[in-house]
């Protein structure tokens, strides 16, 4: 096949048309330019606007999160670039926490690097007795799984290439543990999608989720959805929960009851894990 | 497999490989090698079977032409081994740079390159690091109890260095 060319020089506003007629056929959804703008000069000034104060409420939805994760996927910013500014810009927890996380990009790739092609596939066996399907129900895909919250961080995937990490969290949690599906199908669906989307944070992330990658799985309740996004849902809803309920009464739901973590078989060159 | 960096060497034909995750004009192989020509590859043959929405295409786009404003750079659709070896050959290369990146593909499409390329020299440069560590990796938080005092210190001790090594 001839070697198709694509000018270097498209303005944005004939990038989608121009680019989107020379991938025809590679691609899903319709051709549009994306939420953020992509590039080293968008990155920059994405890092140059980031105080990070208050970072360590970034577990609530309205939390002072960084949004920079697409730009560190693609090399539009180092990782030490940001840690720099971090350390710049951030004091006390907010600091040390917003370097803590960042962290986790780092051990995401050296996880990666150490074992390869292997993390597409589960790293351990679930911590529990685990039965589910391969495909992403079209409910899902489609956000009109009736849950007003579920539906939201379909939308939030879709439409924005980005979820806040709590909402990936809930998100993965519920296909995996409440929907019974195979974090690979959540995998891809987040690949197909988020413009950070990459192989080893987000295939790992979602095993971590899964208990392939960790000690137990990572599940929440309606309690905790509902304090950490304000109850930007739960105030107004009025479907059947599936997540309302204490921890206790849900994990016997999911998995049949306590999962309790039992310290992990070595794997590869031994290292004693910790547990979060 | 590092080696130590060449410093004052003579440049032969040198070009660049840009890939996904160096879509910046200071990724550390478009610097060591400022006047050489580089490519991005949308990558056809993986693009056909795996459902990738068009605005994560859109943001890469926009990566690369930041890049293109400022140096050459060919923007190419085909497979990645053919197009990379067409690209040597369209510049007569005698040296393939290119950034490490941490997929199996990666992997294999650089042996791919010389197999068929194998008079064409392939340098690889590390991309930055936030930690010195390179040991074995099992759980975050045994990871994090190793490089806590490096990470919070941000000591310059430890600063990644941007190493290039021959393959």
């Amino acid at each position: 096949m001839a070697t198709t060319f694509i000018p270097g020089d498209l303005p944005d506003e004939q990038l989608a048309q121009v680019l989107g007629q020379t991938l025809a056929g590679l691609y899903t959804g319709p051709a549009r330019l994306p939420d953020r703008p992509g590039g080293r000069t968008a990155a920059l000034s994405a890092l140059k606007d980031y105080s990070g104060k208050d970072y360590v409420g970034r577990n609530d939805l309205r939390g002072h999160v960084s949004r920079l994760s697409m730009y560190l996927r693609h090399g539009m910013l180092s990782i030490v670039e940001v840690a720099e500014h971090a350390r710049a810009r951030m004091r006390g927890r907010d600091l040390s926490e917003f370097l803590r996380q960042l962290t986790w990009r780092e051990f995401f790739l050296l996880v990666l690097a150490q074992d390869g092609a292997k993390v597409l596939g589960n790293l351990e066996e679930p911590k529990y007795r685990a039965r589910w399907t391969d495909a992403l129900p079209d409910d899902v895909r489609e956000a009109r799984t009736g849950l007003p919250c579920a539906d939201a961080w379909v939308t939030h995937l879709v439409q924005g290439g980005w979820m806040h990490n709590h909402e990936r969290l809930w998100f993965s949690a519920y296909l995996i543990h409440w929907r019974k599906v195979d974090w690979r199908a959540g995998y891809r669906f987040f690949r197909e999608h988020l413009l950070d989307g990459d192989i080893a944070s987000n295939a790992l992330s979602w095993q971590w989720v899964a208990s392939t990658f960790s000690a137990k799985p990572y599940f929440m309740n309606q309690a905790n959805i509902e304090k950490y996004s304000a109850g930007r849902w739960c105030n107004t809803c009025t479907v059947q929960c599936p997540f309302r309920g204490e921890y206790e009464s849900i994990e016997g739901q999911l998995f049949g009851g306590p999962v309790n973590p039992a310290p992990m078989p070595p794997r590869g060159n031994d290292r004693r894990g910790g547990r979060r | 497999m590092s080696a130590p960096a060449r410093q004052n060497a003579p440049v032969g034909r040198a070009v660049v490989w840009i890939h996904g995750d160096s879509l910046s004009p200071t990724d550390p192989a478009l610097e060591a090698v400022p006047d050489a020509p580089a490519l991005f590859v949308f990558d056809r043959p993986f693009l056909a079977k795996t459902e990738v929405a068009f605005p994560r295409l859109a943001f890469m786009y926009q990566g690369v032409r930041d890049i293109a404003a400022a140096r050459s750079v060919e923007i190419v659709v085909g497979g990645i081994g053919e197009e990379l070896a067409a690209f040597a050959q369209r510049h007569a290369a005698t040296e393939l740079h290119v950034t490490r990146n941490f997929t199996p593909q990666w992997e294999e499409t650089l042996q791919d390159f010389e197999r068929r390329n194998p008079n064409v020299e392939v340098l690889v440069y590390e991309p930055d690091r936030l930690t010195s560590y390179d040991g074995p990796v099992k759980r975050f938080f045994g990871f994090w109890k190793k490089v806590e005092a490096e990470v919070l210190g941000g000591n310059a001790l430890y600063a990644p260095q941007r190493g290039q090594g021959r393959r």
